[in-house]
């Protein structure tokens, strides 16, 4: 920061407009509709085909996948461009094949393609070498010396913290793709696919990079999320080749409560997990990366 | 008093619209625009709630109810709650965005003030 202190004129003005949006806002929801109002004709619709049209007890699943699935068609592509907007933000100089701790790998390279600035030159470049090359100075916390508190990396969790993780990990994985693929999951692929990316963060921060590096890498995530665009694409095509609707069943369904009730409910949300987990992993681990610079250093 | 909570909504939307106008710290920008966000996520459960009702999921209706009762509309509405779903995960992946830019704005312009960032002022 060049300057600490604010000028004192923008709290006022900010203080002005947020209260009269807030009048605006509250004179609006005085009028919006209570808890006793009748619900819409699209809710009803949800909630009456569900069962007998798709054979899915979750009217959210219907209402996600079936009924307004073109709305979550494009969001879907939403979230697929903003991924792409995190990746094209956040690349390197060079085409990376780890998101974390791979600049040590290619010192030697760096050497030769660009020799007037040998590895090590700068104070702060020591220091970036140092955090990703997995050299750390202690291992293990409990034998760190009492102190000022140093920095909370992975390798130094206690083993309490390491091992709960690889418990917590195997639990809620299982959880989110059981509860999305049996259909019972409110949303299906949505909340299953930001747990399971939520189970990479939970293991990355609890065990470190090395623990997750043969899966979480940007030529298998960025694969991945596309073929999970695809398979969407694909699936609402053929709804549209075979039964004349961009978003028609043409699966069979199976009994209420399997996996193969809700037709191509499930497939969207199978897709949409696929896109969801490795969408939120690529945009989350493509930040932690952003360590080098393209200016030059001052 | 599903009011309380429409009130609720408007303080959690104003406080990140404040946020947003007064502080010149692109972090403290995003904090205030994932606020506008959570606000909109409490509308719409807010909105989708309905007294004495159930969750949208059409098996073991609960005592007293069937599950053509529950079907015929005895539940919160299930499409605010689709709504609600799909915009935490966009709000996510644009919040990333954000965060994108602005790491990479303190990286060229070794500061993370807006008022820092005039690569275009004539």
């Amino acid at each position: 920061m060049s300057r600490e202190r604010e000028p004192l004129h923008r709290p006022w003005i900010a203080a002005g407009l947020a209260g009269g949006v807030a009048a605006l806002l509250t004179v609006a929801f005085v009028r919006v509709h209570r808890d006793d109002a009748p619900l819409p004709a699209i809710a009803h619709r949800a909630l009456a085909v569900a069962l007998p049209a798709w054979r899915t007890t979750e009217p959210v699943n219907e209402i996600v996948y079936g009924t307004r699935a073109f709305d979550t068609f494009g969001e879907t592509f939403l979230l697929l461009a903003a991924v792409v907007a995190v990746t094209v933000l956040a690349r390197g100089r060079e085409p990376r094949h780890e998101y974390v701790g791979e600049a040590v790998a290619a010192l030697g390279e760096q050497a030769s393609v660009d020799p007037k600035r040998p590895p090590g030159s700068s104070r702060a470049r020591t220091a970036e070498e140092v955090e990703e090359s997995d050299r750390l100075p202690v291992r293990v916390a409990d034998r760190r010396p009492l102190g000022p508190p140093g920095l909370e990396l992975a390798a130094e969790m206690t083993v309490i913290v390491r091992v709960a993780a690889r418990i917590a990990a195997v639990v809620l994985a299982m959880a989110g793709i059981y509860l999305a693929a049996w259909g019972f999951a409110p949303g299906g692929g949505f909340p299953a696919g930001a747990v399971v990316s939520g189970v990479a963060i939970l293991l990355y921060a609890a065990l470190g990079y090395r623990a997750i590096r043969r899966v979480v890498r940007p030529r298998m995530l960025e694969s991945l999320e596309l073929a999970g665009a695809a398979a969407i694409i694909v699936v609402e095509l053929l709804g549209l080749t075979l039964k004349g609707s961009f978003t028609a069943n043409w699966v069979p369904l199976g009994p209420v409560g399997t996996i193969r009730s809700g037709g191509v409910l499930q497939l969207f949300s199978g897709a949409e997990l696929v896109e969801v987990a490795t969408g939120l992993t690529i945009a989350i681990f493509a930040l932690l990366g952003m360590q080098h610079e393209w200016s030059p250093e001052r | 008093m599903i009011l309380g909570n429409y009130l609720a909504v408007a303080a959690l939307f104003c406080i990140g619209l404040y946020a947003v106008l007064s502080r010149r710290n692109l972090i403290k920008i995003v904090m205030g625009l994932s606020l506008m966000e959570a606000s909109t996520y409490l509308l719409l459960v807010s909105l989708a709630y309905r007294r004495g009702s159930t969750a949208p999921v059409l098996v073991n209706p609960p005592k007293g109810q069937t599950e053509a009762s529950l079907a015929r509309g005895n539940v919160a509405d299930p499409v605010l709650q689709n709504f609600c779903l799909t915009a935490i995960v966009i709000g996510v992946a644009i919040t990333a965005v954000f965060l994108t830019v602005a790491v990479r704005a303190a990286q060229h312009y070794d500061s993370l003030d807006a008022d820092d960032l005039r690569a275009l002022r004539g």
